[in-house]
């Protein structure tokens, strides 16, 4: 099923107040009669530090339209001096329909320059809309916890891996998690390594191997080799000897475990630069049980939309955020 | 099940565990339109474990690779996915796609059966699991069930495995003849093993009728006696019988579509709020709310109930023949291809409000419904000619098409004079959420398959709808009601427009 995406109406200039961006806002709107009816669902705060990456966010937004119809403002927050503080700003509206429903969505992009950097809470608060959670999405980087753009924000979307200097990526995102409600875009795309783990057990045959767990190891990148060592720890109640985690380009997972008198080998993993996961069952050296799960495409759009999907905590996160803790301490 | 599964995370979508699903009726229709599509596309969505095989079962002489070539070819041509589910049916071609050719009621036909399913654990880890489909005419069901407790595969041979069957309707076609199978069901099957299906309540926008209710405190409180006038379900069709003339004449309206989909969506519109989200917390609510509706005595009948059918005329635009001239239906045939009736409902929250239902084919639309017309306030403050564009209130549900709540509501017309008119809002579901939302099918079997049995009907709730349509059916059978007629493409016979306007009220016209 296509979507077929319209620009409605665009409108630019610089060095402008947060006032006549609205007005420009509301005009590009007016035009539109289809655009007159707001179906939204969320108002998306993204977080950029140059145009480049402000173009970027916007092309994932576009495909987020229909999924999650919102208003998406994007802070192109760059590196200037605290000087006289001053806002260039874009907007446009879009119009998506499919089988002759249509829906409009806009982002406005607002360069932010000098101290007003400092105080995006105020800029925001004049374009969220009424009534609806804002998400707040930093692509790259993460707040810092008294930063006044998280009280205008009732989540936050982080991605661990795109962060520069991640050492103590983690450690920063439960101290943030503290205060509201985070989602890590890494974590989320580790959900088909979850899903088809977990389903390894589903049934009764395989079942009994999941309480006689004595070695994990993980393989793939700082950060989500640890959420997932992290999340197998807590979840199976092993000691953290019992898990190894070891560098590599893509994430793996090998359970070995007894039942019965039995030993089996559970392992998920991505072959190569394949875009597909593959499992493996070995029950006492018998032969493979595989199964082979395409990956989606449009990763980037469909990680924020399942992120933006959720409401309230992730608690399989949260503990797989203190596993993982706890094993890279 | 699940939940000794730690791995196992409640935001992530439900997989399927291992098991087989077992197809009779494997070469029919509702196979290859229904079944195989909502399979390609739970395999696509990645719901469908490693080792998931399909063994389909039919007279039809097929080899394996047959029958998987035939199913993706029919599925391709019928608007599949297309290639980007290619790799869904490569992983079938390892041996996960099977056919068995035979008669239902021949032994033999469930020992090879039974020798195939212990090959598929050995080599595909099926785990023991099998989910029935009876995808056959409703004769042989009685027939494939006993087959299948007389050969031992009725039952899982392990404590954590599951062997469940899902029939189709209609279950039964009367109430003596539904309570006839339950019990031929239950002897091979425990109720709980039983999925009834109704691909009504797979629609994401039934669904939405529980959230609409259960989720939002501005309704409820109006949602009874003291401010609802009356309620209106709607569920037309603008075609006619087509090619199922033969089925149609022994099924009729009120067998085909009132005693299944329009006693569900009566029994969404009725039932109090669960105390529990789950099978057992909905469909206790589901039959109380039904075992309210009041029987028609055979005098109600005639008074209550419009059974009719259409004549030649014009619908969309062509010229289209009547019922009788329908292939596959008797010159002189009586069924029924449209009713409308007028239900009582004996409870608290309901008493003395009349619900209006209508089904019908040949129809101007493709409509399904509910209307919720308020009463009108106590006391209009404005002069007669102030408000002569005023309505009562009405809240319409939108099933299908343009999934969605429609709201009227009176508001002042912009200018110098004070005139109040009715204006509608108009919430479209799709609007809101543009997501892909999964075909009936592919929810109700994915399902099935984990076990979740809230969306299929139980035994007493089609006893309870079989007790409301039963007297209807008595007395037709006897003749105490004249059939009427309607032109093809109109809302139906004007014997129905009677039944509303004798207490003051008329159809929506949706």
């Amino acid at each position: 099923m296509t979507d077929a995406i319209r620009t409605v109406g665009c409108w630019e200039r610089d060095d402008v107040t947060v006032a006549e961006v609205e007005t420009a806002l509301s005009g590009l709107r007016r035009h539109e009669v289809r655009a007159a009816v707001r179906t939204s669902v969320l108002t998306l705060v993204a977080v950029v530090d140059h145009q480049a990456q402000a173009d970027a966010a916007r092309d994932v937004v576009a495909d987020l339209g229909a999924r999650h119809p919102s208003r998406t403002i994007v802070l192109v927050v760059g590196d200037d001096d605290d000087g006289e503080s001053g806002l260039d700003a874009s907007a446009t509206v879009h119009v998506v329909e499919r089988q002759g429903t249509a829906i409009c969505y806009e982002d406005v992009v607002l360069r932010v320059r000098g101290r007003a950097r400092h105080h995006l809470d105020s800029v925001v608060e004049s374009f969220t809309l009424p009534d609806l959670p804002v998400a707040l999405w930093m692509p790259s980087r993460l707040p810092v916890p008294g930063d006044p753009l998280l009280t205008a924000a009732d989540r936050l979307v982080v991605d661990s891996r795109a962060v520069p200097e991640a050492g103590d990526v983690l450690a920063r995102i439960s101290v943030l998690g503290r205060r509201l409600s985070v989602t890590d875009l890494s974590w989320i795309r580790l959900a088909p390594w979850r899903s088809l783990l977990a389903g390894l057990f589903e049934g009764g045959v395989n079942r009994p191997f999941l309480s006689g767990v004595h070695h994990v190891q993980v393989a793939g990148n700082h950060g989500p080799r640890h959420l997932l060592g992290g999340w197998l720890m807590r979840s199976l109640d092993l000691p953290r000897t019992a898990v190894t985690l070891t560098p590599a380009e893509h994430a793996s997972i090998r359970l070995s475990a007894v039942a019965d008198g039995r030993t089996g080998e559970f392992v998920v993993e991505r072959p190569g630069s394949e875009r597909s996961i593959v499992s493996c069952i070995d029950i006492d050296g018998g032969a493979c049980v595989r199964q082979t799960l395409r990956m989606r495409r449009q990763w980037p759009a469909l990680s924020l939309a399942s992120a933006l999907t959720r409401v309230g905590e992730d608690i399989t996160y949260q503990m797989a955020l203190s596993g993982a803790l706890e094993l890279a301490s | 099940m699940t939940s000794d599964n730690p791995l196992l995370e409640p935001t992530l979508d439900r997989v399927a565990p291992p098991a087989i699903l077992v197809v009779f009726g494997a070469s029919g229709d509702l196979t290859s339109r229904k079944l195989m599509p909502a399979v390609e596309r739970l395999g696509l969505r990645r719901l469908l474990p490693g080792g998931f095989s399909v063994v389909g079962v039919g007279r039809t002489p097929m080899s394996d690779d047959e029958f998987l070539d035939r199913m993706r070819t029919l599925v391709a041509e019928g608007g599949g996915v297309g290639d980007e589910a290619a790799h869904v049916w490569d992983a079938f071609a390892g041996g996960g796609f099977r056919y068995v050719a035979g008669d239902y009621g021949d032994p033999d036909t469930y020992a090879r059966l039974g020798r195939l399913f212990a090959e598929l654990d050995r080599d595909r880890g099926t785990s023991g699991n099998r989910l029935y489909y009876l995808a056959t005419p409703p004769a042989t069901f009685p027939v494939i069930a006993a087959a299948l407790g007389e050969a031992g595969l009725n039952h899982p041979d392990h404590d954590d495995g599951f062997v469940r069957i899902v029939i189709e309707k209609p279950y039964g076609h009367d109430e003596a003849s539904a309570a006839s199978l339950d019990t031929t069901m239950h002897a091979a099957f425990e109720e709980s093993q039983v999925y009834r299906i109704d691909h009504y309540l797979g629609k994401e926008t039934v669904q939405n009728v529980l959230a609409l209710r259960f989720a939002n405190a501005i309704f409820e409180p109006v949602w009874n006696r003291r401010y609802v006038d009356h309620v209106q379900i709607t569920v037309t069709e603008s075609l006619g019988v087509g090619h199922r003339g033969g089925f149609y004449e022994r099924a009729g309206a009120l067998r085909d579509i009132v005693q299944n989909h329009v006693m569900q969506v009566l029994a969404l519109t009725l039932m109090e709020p669960p105390a529990t989200f789950d099978a057992t917390g909905i469909r206790d609510e589901k039959v109380k709310a039904l075992r309210a509706v009041d029987v028609f005595g055979p005098e109600d009948v005639a008074k209550d109930v419009v059974r009719a059918q259409y004549r030649r005329g014009w619908a969309q635009g062509a010229e289209v023949p009547g019922y009788r001239d329908e292939e596959g239906v008797d010159p002189y045939s009586v069924t029924e291809t449209y009713v409308a009736m007028r239900l009582h409902v004996d409870n608290w929250r309901w008493a003395g409000v009349p619900f209006y239902v209508r089904t019908g084919k040949r129809l101007p639309k493709r409509v399904t419904e509910v209307a919720m017309q308020f009463k009108e306030v106590p006391h209009l403050p404005f002069a007669a000619s102030q408000a002569e564009g005023l309505d009562p209130d009405l809240m319409v549900l939108r099933i299908q098409p343009d999934e969605g709540i429609t709201l009227r509501f009176g508001a002042k017309v912009p200018g110098q004079a004070f005139q109040v008119r009715s204006v509608s809002m108009d919430f479209f579901y799709g609007a809101a959420f543009l997501e892909e939302t999964p075909e009936a099918y592919e929810r109700l079997l994915l399902d099935a398959l984990v076990g979740d049995p809230t969306l299929f009907i139980r035994s007493d709730e089609v006893e309870q709808a079989w007790r409301i349509c039963d007297p209807v059916l008595s007395a037709w059978e006897n003749d105490d009601v004249p059939l009427a007629q309607y032109e093809a493409g109109t809302w139906g016979p004007i014997e129905a427009d009677r039944l509303l306007e004798e207490d003051g009220r008329r159809w929506r016209k949706p």
